[in-house]
């Protein structure tokens, strides 16, 4: 058993409180993302179920055990670590042996799988090199591979994709993946980057200031986020999130944020008049041109494109430009109609109320 | 990563200014060296002669030559001396880098509350000129009977050396990557593996740059080995100040011969550590 349960953890550094009563618990054999900007704790967390970081309260058990005080040494974890941590004076095959020395292992047993580990990540050229010669991508693997040849229950990754290119960054993704799918593996993945927990996350558990705000699958929180930290933190480009206030419109209520009354999306009309909200709503949601019979069209004017290859992301302005507080929002469109609009032209846009994602205009907590 | 930059590309003009001045700063060490070959009538030649026929003579001397006092050539105790000189400063770096580097360690890794203040007090130590506390260390030294023992230069050569051993290994642990360190706990590595196995062998070039630096510092020290050591534990400076006075004045072919020889040990170990030394001084000034 590989199951991983984290309750009420606390960890103070002085008078920084980086981790707050941080729970969450990971399943065996699941890919589970820590999502949070650099300051929410996510490194923290890693290291205080490693044992690497002592807790100032609450209790981690791991695999049926309470693990809170045990040594680092025997916690059946390894960890991919952001600066990927290889020994500089060793070569690559040492590295590899080295927590199997550890273990006792026998000779003709490292040999074996030090082979089987630099097959699996192609790395059988490097094997007599020191990590100073190899190229991020190469060294990233190594790192893996010392992590993997111990068989370890549990793998923890902190930020491992952050050292590396774009290009690198987008074949490790998908080499995660294709790990964690042949091994089995449990894995805790901590990144600030909305992306690879979506791709990669089977739940991703979203931390603001050192405890966990939302947990939930990717999909889940794309569509329902919990407040307009975890709306504005997955998705890309964020979401808009547009000052709106609840008219009395014909017909019902209706939010106005600047564009005009929008009807709102059903189950939400309980809001009286007059109260403020936060709109949300995302810049794949806003449709080009008039459809009258999908929503309600407004008149935006364009401000700044910015053409990203096969699409183009448009920088809009509602209501009048000269207004003070005119409403910005972003929107995606396909390179090809992206193209045929100049900046500053005057364009219509659609926008379903059922897109709108309502949230209170202080807590930021979801409404609808 | 540097630019590979042609070799040569300063051109002829640049080397030959560089060459002058490199040669203006050596010259002393040249004219001891040119010196201990020449004879008495050569050495003291007015003007100086640069071309001469050299001699063994005065390196022969060094270690076997007539006194005054004795007579006939007999054999000098300079063999001692160099031993001595090795000895001596070899035990009292190496002594000073094992004691600095588990203080650096222990200052870098497990921080006392007021850290900084110890690193201060320790620098102290070495902030005044030495000659100020000669006085009582002389004292301490009649007292313990430590006076002309090995141990007793030893020992106070080992406490001049660690404040500076301290401050600079702990400078080359400061810069590694702690994470390393946590890879390797995890990897199941213990605390005595963490520091042997894993950060000693990060800094070793750190270690022999600290190491050549003490050995330099320590090889020429002359004022507290002059007071402290005895016949039998006294040093090449001492020994070679000493041969300056007497009846026939001073000999400055054999005076020249010592210092040469003075020379050889550290040329040697400064050589032999060169790749070394150059990493461990621009330690940390390069991107990791």
């Amino acid at each position: 058993m590989a199951h991983l349960r984290v309750s009420d953890v606390a960890r103070r550094f002085g008078a920084v409180t980086a981790l707050d009563g941080m729970s969450f618990e990971v399943e065996e054999g699941e890919f589970y993302c820590l999502l949070g900007p650099s300051s929410a704790g996510k490194t923290t967390t890693l290291r205080a179920i490693a044992g690497l970081e002592k807790l100032s309260r609450g209790r981690i058990e791991f695999a049926g055990r309470d693990v809170t005080t045990a040594p680092v040494q025997g916690r059946g974890m390894a960890m991919i670590f952001q600066t990927f941590a290889l020994y500089p004076h060793l070569t690559v095959r040492q590295n590899f042996a080295y927590p199997l020395e550890r273990e006792r292992v026998d000779r003709a047993e490292i040999g074996r799988r030090v082979g089987e580990v630099s097959e699996l990540l192609r790395v059988g050229h490097t094997l007599d090199r020191k990590p100073a010669t190899l190229s991020g991508g190469e060294q990233q693997r190594i790192a893996i591979g010392r992590a993997l040849i111990r068989r370890p229950k549990l793998l923890l990754l902190d930020e491992p994709l952050t050292n590396l290119d774009a290009k690198l960054r987008h074949d490790t993704r998908a080499e995660f993946k294709r790990l964690h799918r042949e091994l089995g593996m449990t894995m805790l993945y901590a990144t600030p980057d909305q992306l690879e927990a979506l791709t990669m996350g089977q739940r991703i558990g979203v931390m603001r200031g050192g405890r966990v705000v939302q947990i939930d699958t990717p999909r889940a929180l794309y569509e329902a986020p919990l407040d307009t930290y975890v709306a504005g933190l997955v998705g890309a480009p964020a979401m808009n999130l547009l000052p709106g206030r609840v008219t009395g419109g014909q017909g019902g209520l209706a939010v106005d944020f600047g564009v005009a009354g929008i009807d709102l999306a059903p189950g939400a009309r309980d809001l009286a008049a007059g109260t403020e909200l936060v709109v949300g709503l995302r810049p794949h949601d806003i449709r080009l041109g008039r459809d009258s019979a999908r929503g309600r069209t407004v008149d935006a004017v364009v401000h700044l494109r910015e053409p990203l290859g096969d699409v183009t992301v448009l920088d809009l302005r509602f209501g009048a430009i000269e207004a003070r507080g005119a409403i910005e929002a972003k929107m995606v469109v396909r390179e090809e109609q992206g193209a045929l609009i100049p900046e500053g032209s005057a364009i219509e846009v659609t926008i379903d109320p059922a897109d709108l994602h309502l949230f209170h205009a202080e807590t930021g907590v979801r409404l609808a | 990563m540097a630019r590979p930059r042609e070799i040569g590309k300063a051109g002829w003009g640049w080397t030959l200014f560089a060459g002058l001045i490199s040669l203006v700063y050596f010259f002393p060490v040249l004219w001891i060296v040119l010196t201990a070959f020449k004879t008495r009538t050569d050495a003291l030649a007015v003007p100086a002669k640069l071309f001469f026929t050299p001699t063994m003579q005065n390196f022969i001397n060094v270690f076997y030559r007539e006194s005054i006092t004795a007579g006939a050539a007999q054999a000098t105790e300079f063999p001692l001396y160099f031993f001595n000189s090795i000895f001596v400063s070899g035990t009292s770096v190496a002594l000073a880098i094992v004691l600095g580097t588990l203080a650096a360690y222990a200052f870098s890794r497990y921080p006392l509350r007021g850290n900084d203040t110890y690193l201060f007090i320790i620098l102290t130590t070495r902030m005044m000129p030495p000659i100020v506390v000669i006085i009582p260390i002389f004292l301490m030294f009649r007292l313990t009977g430590l006076s002309g023992s090995y141990w007793g230069i030893i020992l106070l050569y080992t406490a001049f050396n660690i404040p500076f051993s301290i401050w600079l290994v702990k400078s080359f642990f400061d810069e590694l990557n702690p994470e390393i360190e946590d890879a390797a706990r995890m990897d199941g590595a213990n605390e005595r593996r963490v520091f042997f196995g894993v950060c000693l062998p990060q800094i070793l070039a750190g270690l022999a740059a600290t190491f050549v630096f003490g050995l330099i510092l320590t090889w020429n020290e002359f004022l507290f080995a002059l007071l402290l050591t005895g016949v039998e534990t006294r040093t090449v400076p001492v020994a070679m100040a000493r041969t300056m006075g007497g009846e026939v004045g001073v000999d400055y072919g054999l005076l020249a011969a010592i210092v040469t020889l003075f020379l050889v040990p550290i040329f040697i170990v400064t050589y032999l550590l060169q790749n070394q030394l150059l990493r461990g001084v621009t330690f940390g000034t390069v991107k990791k």
